[in-house]
């Protein structure tokens, strides 16, 4: 097993191996993201503020082109606030204008209240382009995994660790 | 560390395989054989170009955000697959489970550039070889053998590989190789005494012969070998 490492092009391919499931991983990410022209086309719930739509570990599909209708009310869209980092997963109730500077007013299907309060600092609506993609599909609970993984970074540590050896060390 | 001494799993047939694999360039390059790298220098070039384009794309992507560089994500993303999908025929058609490619020594009647490839089926303790000779004295035409043999024939029940009978099948199976390596083809020769179905070795020979190369580790048996160089490198041992 580790006596491959003797031979240096037998390393350099197994490294490579294990490289290229990283790249071709990411590179899938990216071209899932050019495609539906979206920087995070898949999101993870955090939140139970949709509920009862999406609960918390959902994973969320994300398309991001208005190729048939522009962004409409009663979409679930997916937006980021400046200042904050954690994209909000929240509908859209109002709609006032056309086009890329229609302003647009969103809402957690179980909120109280609409989200003016979770904007930025002297914001009252969205623009089209604070909006990272609308909801077009999604899988239960599947998200779930990175939940516990933020949550507990050990074991994100432990779990690449454990499968850079398994990759290190197994040929076929 | 001679691999002799290492053990391996006997139920574990991609051990077997590979075991058997890294033997085969230790041995003919020990007969004067030079290997040629041309086939996984290819393979490593296509892997590690898309791996760095991913890694730049991944820095540009870092630094400027997805917006700003979007154009340049999806070329990056089209060159991206067409490498890989580079990497993925030349492995499928080009390789073709090569393990080794060389050309043999001038003194063994001639040039000849000779391919091993390898193959096992799932399940079934067979160690199939392709070898390819090309450049034999019929107008350069490829000269095909197929060999296929039981891995018990050089592995003993503990799983120690035994270069000697892996090594006579070799050179017994393959002209170019037997006239490198007369001695191994005679031994091929002599043991399997026209009983093509009887194994060269018995299990109770693969078990003494393993035996005696744990015995000799770190003495000085070093001096009996004709491939030291390459018994250093590789860490297989060819005792004459």
């Amino acid at each position: 097993m580790l006596s491959s490492l003797q031979n240096p092009r037998q390393a350099a391919a197994q490294l490579m191996n294990f490289g290229l499931i990283l790249s071709t991983a990411f590179m899938m990410w990216k071209g899932l993201s050019v495609i539906s022209d979206s920087p995070s086309p898949i999101v993870v719930v955090l939140s139970g503020s949709m509920e009862p739509a999406f609960q918390r570990g959902d994973l969320l599909l994300l398309w991001n082109r208005n190729l048939v209708s522009e962004t409409n009310v009663g979409e679930i869209v997916v937006y980021n606030v400046k200042g904050k980092d954690i994209p909000i997963v929240h509908r859209v109730v109002r709609k006032f204008g056309l086009g890329p500077d229609a302003k647009l007013l969103t809402k957690g299907d179980n909120n109280a209240a609409d989200d003016t309060e979770l904007y930025a600092r002297g914001q009252d609506y969205l623009a089209r382009q604070d909006i990272v993609g609308s909801v077009v599909g999604y899988i239960p609970f599947v998200g779930y995994v990175t939940i516990m993984l933020s949550e507990h970074p050990w074991m994100k540590t432990a779990m690449l660790g454990i499968m850079g050896l398994v990759v290190v060390l197994q040929r076929e | 560390m001679a691999t002799s001494q290492e053990k391996i799993t006997v139920y574990n047939l991609a051990d077997l395989k590979n075991t058997s694999d890294d033997a085969i360039p230790n041995y003919l390059n020990s007969l004067g054989f030079r290997q040629s790298h041309h086939l996984t220098d290819v393979r490593l070039a296509l892997g590690y170009s898309a791996f760095a384009l991913a890694a730049a794309c991944f820095a540009w992507d870092y630094q400027l955000g997805f917006d700003s560089t979007k154009y340049f994500t999806a070329a990056a993303v089209a060159a991206y697959t067409l490498l890989n999908g580079a990497l993925t025929l030349w492995v499928v058609y080009a390789e073709r489970g090569t393990v080794y490619v060389g050309t043999s020594p001038p003194s063994a009647g001639g040039e000849r550039t000779v391919r091993i490839s390898t193959s096992t089926t799932k399940g079934v303790p067979t160690y199939h070889l392709t070898v390819e000779v090309t450049g034999g004295k019929k107008n350069g035409g490829v000269e095909v053998l197929k060999v296929a043999r039981a891995f018990t024939e050089w592995f003993d029940a503990a799983g120690h590989f035994v270069a000697a009978p892996f090594q006579a099948m070799l050179a017994g199976s393959v002209p170019v190789i037997g006239k490198a390596d007369p001695k191994r083809a005679a031994a091929a020769k002599k043991e399997s005494g026209g009983d093509d179905a009887t194994p060269a070795y018995t299990p109770e020979m693969l078990d003494v012969l393993a035996q005696a190369n744990v015995s000799v580790v770190g003495s000085a048996a070093e001096e009996a070998t004709g491939a030291e160089a390459a018994g250093k490198k590789g860490g297989k041992r060819r005792k004459a």
